[in-house]
């Protein structure tokens, strides 16, 4: 007898057949787990954070981060308005120094590599490292195909049309987009509404074949049932990039990361994490009373 | 500031129905173990009737959880509050089952003579309603030293049942004709030391809301 023959548990055993003990189910489903993990696919590059600092002129805003991003995982970063989460997340790809006066101390390292090196290219960096804002920007007056291959046209060298339209249809199929816009792949990207916009723009990041992708309250603009599309793709992208999440939605943060961290600055410090690890830690046991005092609404 | 006003209320009218529904259970208690000293048939019929309104209490006190877990989407320790309030009611409930029982006991056993189980049937009952007073109390002030005190009692109402196993076996030793009346009392007594292990799961919880850490206490 295979083991898939046996009757569900609960039924009566008919004479011949042995019914299948609990064990049984548990094993099976625990062979279905450890399949479905995603282990030994390219998840993505890690990220160490040490000692990092960022200041808009004289204001400093963060102080003295350090923090590991793992790959494979999404990770939240949490916290009340202007505790630096969304200053954090653009110091990833050096985005923080685009703003005038704006400066960093500290080191990011990528894959091992400090992307705050002299010789470490910023333009580059980008291009490696997506990100996605808050509101959805596809680009106004071009068509949902060149709204996806912008990046790629922008970064490397040309591509055959048919290369182009390769791409194309593997970043729209990532965001679970193509079905919606392949018939009208030259309308302007936007006409979608904003919860499609918002997934062409993750197509459009992860078009590059980025190593990380960097959200910005990704779903803040959107209705529930986009909000969840944009949550369950974060579940299908995660098995291929490095995630980070900044998001003012706790409940986002708690169904949608696997780690999160908070952050918060208050009258003796400015912005710096509190602590971080397991989202299903921090959302029930964690270990800061600041932390609980956020997450529980208690706070800010 | 406080904030979450509506969330706190109605966590502190979930409460209340839990003492609510803790007294009732000891209250059953009380009548049950009344009724079998005194062959007080009338008292052991209110008791038995009674267990409906900790059955009630227990739907409508989980139903106000679940409306509070789905609304409110509480977290942390709100959460863990939440989910002590189920293993509250379950063991609670349990226990008022057990109430039940030794009210029948007393209706079984209304034209019985005198027996000398009773005595220690009534200190069992006096440990099982001072556990449920502070297990209950323990929950109510997220008092996690108090928990494991309260568990600690549990030793007590065990070591009254070997006593009362240990009569019994010689009862039916002494008097085989009396089997049937032995063997009520040696359930009875079971369900009591079961009361004890109930308010322990409740305790266990107490210090898993509190502390964040499961705990086995008097393994």
């Amino acid at each position: 007898m295979s083991p898939n023959d046996g009757q569900a548990t609960g039924a009566p055993a008919s004479e011949g057949r042995m019914m299948r003990s609990l064990s049984d189910v548990i094993q099976d489903r625990g062979s279905a787990a450890v399949a479905a993990d995603g282990s030994g696919a390219d998840v993505g590059k890690g990220i160490q954070i040490r000692k990092l600092s960022a200041y808009y002129g004289t204001h400093q805003a963060l102080e003295n981060i350090d923090f590991d991003i793992n790959p494979g995982v999404v990770t939240a970063i949490i916290g009340p308005s202007g505790c630096g989460k969304s200053t954090m997340i653009r110091c990833l790809n050096r985005m923080h120094e685009v703003i005038r006066g704006a400066s960093v101390t500290g080191s990011v390292l990528v894959d091992g590599k400090d992307i705050y090196a002299s010789d470490a290219n910023p333009t580059r960096i980008r291009r490696n490292i997506g990100m996605v804002f808050q509101k959805p920007n596809p680009f106004p007056t071009r068509s949902i195909y060149e709204n996806v291959i912008t990046g790629l046209k922008l970064n490397l060298k040309r591509k055959s049309k048919r290369e182009y339209d390769e791409v194309v249809e593997k970043s729209l199929r990532a965001v679970a987009l193509w079905d919606e816009v392949k018939d009208k792949l030259h309308d302007s990207g936007t006409a979608l509404s904003g919860g499609q916009q918002q997934r062409l723009c993750i197509a459009r990041a992860i078009a590059i074949e980025p190593e990380i992708l960097l959200l910005d309250e990704p779903a803040s603009a959107l209705d529930p049932t986009a909000t969840m599309k944009i949550e369950d793709l974060l579940f299908e992208l995660k098995t291929r990039y490095t995630i980070v999440l900044v998001t003012h939605n706790m409940q986002q943060a708690a169904r949608a990361s696997d780690i999160t961290a908070f952050f918060i600055a208050d009258e003796r410090h400015v912005g710096h994490l509190v602590e971080s690890g397991p989202t299903r830690q921090i959302f029930m046991t964690p270990s800061d009373k600041r932390t609980e005092d956020y997450i529980s609404g208690r706070l800010g | 500031m406080q904030t979450r006003i509506h969330f706190v209320e109605e966590l502190t009218r979930l409460n209340h129905d839990i003492l609510t529904m803790g007294a009732k259970v000891e209250e059953n208690f009380r009548k049950a173990i009344e009724a079998l000293k005194t062959r007080d048939v009338e008292l052991a019929r209110d008791a038995k009737a009674s267990d409906a309104v900790v059955d009630a209490l227990q739907i409508k006190i989980e139903d106000q959880a679940a409306a509070l877990i789905a609304t409110q989407q509480p977290v942390a320790h709100d959460l863990r509050e939440l989910v002590t309030v189920f293993k509250v009611t379950y063991n609670l409930e349990r226990a008022g089952d057990h109430a039940m029982h030794l009210a029948k006991l007393a209706i079984k056993f209304k034209e019985e003579p005198a027996f000398r189980q009773v005595e220690k049937l009534d200190a069992m009952v006096e440990r099982c309603c001072a556990m449920i007073r502070g297990a209950v109390d323990a929950y109510l002030n997220n008092d996690a030293p108090k928990a494991r005190e309260v568990a600690a009692m549990d030793e007590e109402i065990d070591r009254l049942n070997k006593e009362v196993v240990k009569d019994v076996i010689e009862l039916i030793r002494e008097r085989p004709e009396q089997v049937d009346r032995a063997t009520r009392l040696l359930s009875n007594s079971g369900f009591l030391e079961r009361v004890g292990d109930h308010m322990t799961n409740i305790c266990e919880a107490v210090v898993f809301m509190v502390e964040g850490e499961h705990v086995e206490l008097n393994s």
